[in-house]
């Protein structure tokens, strides 16, 4: 079947985990992206996890499934800008100017700061674009220290728009909304105030300044967070009083139900250390999957709060087929996530080969 | 400020209400595209308010949601009650003059209105329909209910974060709308490239839920990869030390630091200077990591976080202090960028609006238009678009079709 994306050609020229995510939206869509590597791979080739008794990188794996991997040092020169040339979207962290500056088509740059601002030179890391858009702070026990959110969230949310932002571009060209080539310039950073900029916004507004609460504690939602059940963790938000209604006829506590002060969010929230105790016991009483499917059926939105091992055995993610396989070059199969959106009628690859390091150099060579 | 607007032409309806699908919209309606959102006086969208009272209708808080006017700029604002057959047969006559609809209802919604891709596609054969449901449109849990946190509460997040001590550990209030929404940008861009080249549209299956996956794919992999379980160390590194959030001067001041490799730990080391002196190389410091925590404490503890951050990160040293909601909003390189654009709104003035995440040629995407008050485009969609006369909008205002004020719910 004909993929949504079939014809363009996307050429990564740094291999970080921003233009690999990006690139994989591309290449799972019908794409053919090129992985323009060094000599020694791309640096994702050397991040953890790591797969066990191999020293091959499980992201890598991931990020690249159903790409080509052409090493540029052993291309000629001109064979190098003719590929670059060729390229519908060339992707970039910003650094390697002397194969940016092949670029014909849409050069896409996924830099921590983007260009220009006090920060432009600043060393970039996932944790710092969680520190300096406001989101740290917020995070871990009231005394602190705030907890570092793990793994690589930062670089995948700058990867995820800048694909929205790369492929607008190369469609403005299609349609001929654009008539010029263009360069476009993601900020990682920027990327991740999608997720706080609400708050900022609500303090111009209301002048009111959010403090660390504890973990799993936001302002003004109440219930909220994730408690211990009988088996499992059992995920509570419960907002509007009709949830909160329910809640407490579920969790056998009715005698809060109607309660004046409790209709509303920040009522309950002040009123924290008389309503948590009796829910806390409450949840005792119950296993996670049954107390779910139990408030599910009554409209209130609680959760599961699954382990790893356990969202892997979720039956909704396994219908869904939420999870497929990175094959490696020596025929491993690894377990990832599958593309979070599916096209009915042009459905993207889900999982796929990985190639090793300069797999396609050669007849890429030979080709042209 | 550019002009450019690449999906100018295309036409969007945006069913959608929170944060998830309207961010999704916000993103198209800055790369240049005409996004209609739809709401009805009584079914507005609850970023407004959940909590909606006569008294907040009476005093214009509809207007004045923070959370509501941040993700709906650019765009045009009209009422259809649904509910009613002639709000229905307006919705569809819109449709017919768009490339897609997009919605994040529960999935019992859609079908109680009796709307669906079938009968948006009848309507228009190459109509894209996007739906955006928190655990997707298929499976056993098609029909379960969420917010942005069950979302992150139910994609495994949690537990890669955290301290092992407590709770697995949640993000943010509603981490799962913000990445549903740029997923949601995506997923329509894909789509509407296909309609471009083919002439046909498609539905749209998106989950808000398998939207946080890539985000924890470091977990998943852990797992699948070595079998094992994350282990939730706070900001313990088995890889890096230091790598840490540490106190500064003021009451909860803070700044990461974390020495990714062995130059910047002998940079480090130098401008800390005696403090640092007695520990070797990342082995020792992994060994001796409490020891080093406090050492580094006590040094930042008496000093002011921004400025230390400019200081280690002009050694090359990551650093970075740890913004608050005021400071993200005077923060130097934000507005050095013009991330922040500053237009006015009715009822609540001038106000700041986060930028696109990516610049064009240099230049930001413009806001054109603040977020429009409820049913501000009535008059301008209905005689333009639909092509209605005078009279017959008269009369759905008297009716109730349409309006500019919310109401409280009927039932």
């Amino acid at each position: 079947m004909a993929k949504a994306l079939e014809g363009l050609s996307v050429v990564d020229i740094s291999g970080s985990v921003s233009t690999e995510y990006c690139s994989k939206i591309f290449s799972d869509y019908g794409a053919e992206v090129i992985n323009l590597e060094p000599e020694s791979g791309f640096e994702t080739r050397k991040i953890p996890p790591f797969i066990s008794g191999k020293n091959d990188s499980a992201m890598h794996a991931y990020l690249n499934t159903n790409k080509l991997s052409i090493v540029k040092d052993k291309l000629e020169k001109e064979s190098i800008r003719e590929l670059v040339s060729n390229a519908d979207l060339v992707l970039s962290n910003g650094e390697n100017s002397e194969l940016s500056a092949y670029s014909e088509g849409v050069l896409s740059e996924i830099s921590w700061y983007g260009k220009g601002g006090d920060y432009e030179n600043f060393v970039g890391t996932d944790a710092q674009c969680f520190a300096l858009n406001g989101m740290l702070r917020g995070l871990g026990s009231i005394e602190g220290p705030p907890i570092i959110p793990t793994g690589y969230q930062a670089q995948i949310l700058g990867g995820m728009a800048a694909f929205a932002g790369s492929l607008g571009q190369v469609l403005g060209l299609e349609l001929g909304n654009n008539k010029n080539p263009t360069l476009l310039e993601t900020s990682i950073f920027e990327a991740c105030l999608c997720l706080t900029e609400v708050g900022a916004v609500s303090f111009f507004n209301t002048g009111l300044e959010g403090r660390r609460l504890g973990v799993n504690r936001f302002a003004p939602t109440y219930p909220l967070g994730v408690f211990p059940c009988k088996e499992g963790w059992i995920g509570l938000t419960v907002l509007t009083p009709s949830q909160w209604h329910a809640f407490c006829k579920l969790l056998n506590m009715e005698q809060f139900a109607f309660v004046p002060e409790y209709q509303t969010s920040l009522g309950r929230l002040q009123a924290i250390e008389t309503i948590e105790p009796v829910i806390q016991e409450s949840l005792l009483t119950f296993s996670s999957k049954d107390l779910f499917y139990k408030a599910q059926e009554q409209k209130i939105p609680l959760a599961r709060v699954p382990t790893m091992e356990e969202l892997l055995n979720v039956d909704q993610f396994l219908e869904r087929e939420a999870f497929t396989s990175a094959i490696l070059p020596d025929e491993t199969k690894l377990t990832v996530p599958s593309i979070p959106f599916r096209l009915m009628d042009t459905p993207p690859s889900l999982g796929g080969n990985v190639a090793e390091l300069g797999e396609h150099t050669e007849n890429f060579s030979y080709d042209k | 400020m550019t002009s450019n607007r690449p999906l100018q032409g295309i036409r969007i309806i945006d069913l959608s209400m929170g944060w998830a699908g309207p961010l999704a919209a916000r993103n198209l309606a800055d790369l240049g595209a005409d996004v209609i959102k739809v709401e009805s006086c009584e079914n507005f969208d609850w970023w407004r308010s959940w909590e909606a009272t006569q008294e907040w209708i009476d005093e214009d808080g509809a207007e004045k949601s923070p959370a509501f006017n941040s993700v709906n700029r650019n765009n045009r604002n009209i009422t259809l009650d649904l509910s009613d057959p002639k709000g229905r047969e307006l919705l569809l006559r819109l449709v017919r003059t768009a490339n897609a609809v997009m919605e994040n209802f529960s999935g019992s919604v859609l079908p109680k209105l009796n709307l669906s891709y079938d009968v948006f596609k009848k309507e228009k054969d190459d109509i894209i329909l996007l739906s955006m449901h928190a655990f997707g449109s298929t499976g056993p849990w098609k029909m379960f209910r969420a917010y942005g946190s069950t979302v992150e509460q139910s994609s495994g997040l949690p537990h890669v974060n955290g301290m092992s001590s407590d709770p697995p550990m949640m993000h943010h209030i509603a981490y799962g709308d913000a990445v549903a929404g740029l997923n949601g940008v995506s997923a329509l861009l894909v789509a509407l490239r296909h309609q471009a080249k083919t002439g046909k549209g498609q539905f749209i299956d998106l989950s808000q839920v398998e939207s946080l996956f890539p985000l924890v794919a470091h977990g998943i992999t852990e797992f699948t990869a070595n079998g094992k379980e994350p282990l939730r160390n706070g900001n313990k590194s088995k890889f890096f030390a230091p790598n840490g959030v540490y106190p500064c001067k003021g009451e909860d001041k803070w700044i990461v630091i974390q020495v990714l490799n062995e130059d910047q730990w002998l940079s480090f080391q130098e401008l800390v200077g005696t403090p640092l002196k007695d520990f070797g190389d990342l082995k020792d410091r992994l060994s001796r990591l409490e020891d080093l925590d406090k050492a580094i404490s006590e040094w930042t503890s008496s000093k002011e976080s921004q400025r230390l951050m400019y200081v280690l990160q002009a050694a090359k040293i990551p650093a970075a202090s740890t913004h608050t909601m005021p400071t993200l909003l005077n923060d130097p390189h934000l507005n050095s960028r013009n991330f922040w654009q500053w237009l006015d709104r009715a009822v609540v003035g001038n106000q700041p609006n986060p930028s696109a995440p990516f610049r064009v040629n240099g230049n930001r995407l413009p806001i054109n238009t603040p977020a429009p008050t409820l049913g501000q485009h009535n008059q301008e969609v209905l005689t333009e678009i639909l092509e209605l006369n005078q009279t017959e909008i008269d009369e759905l205002e008297e009716i109730g079709i349409i309006g500019t004020k919310p109401k409280m719910p009927s039932s």
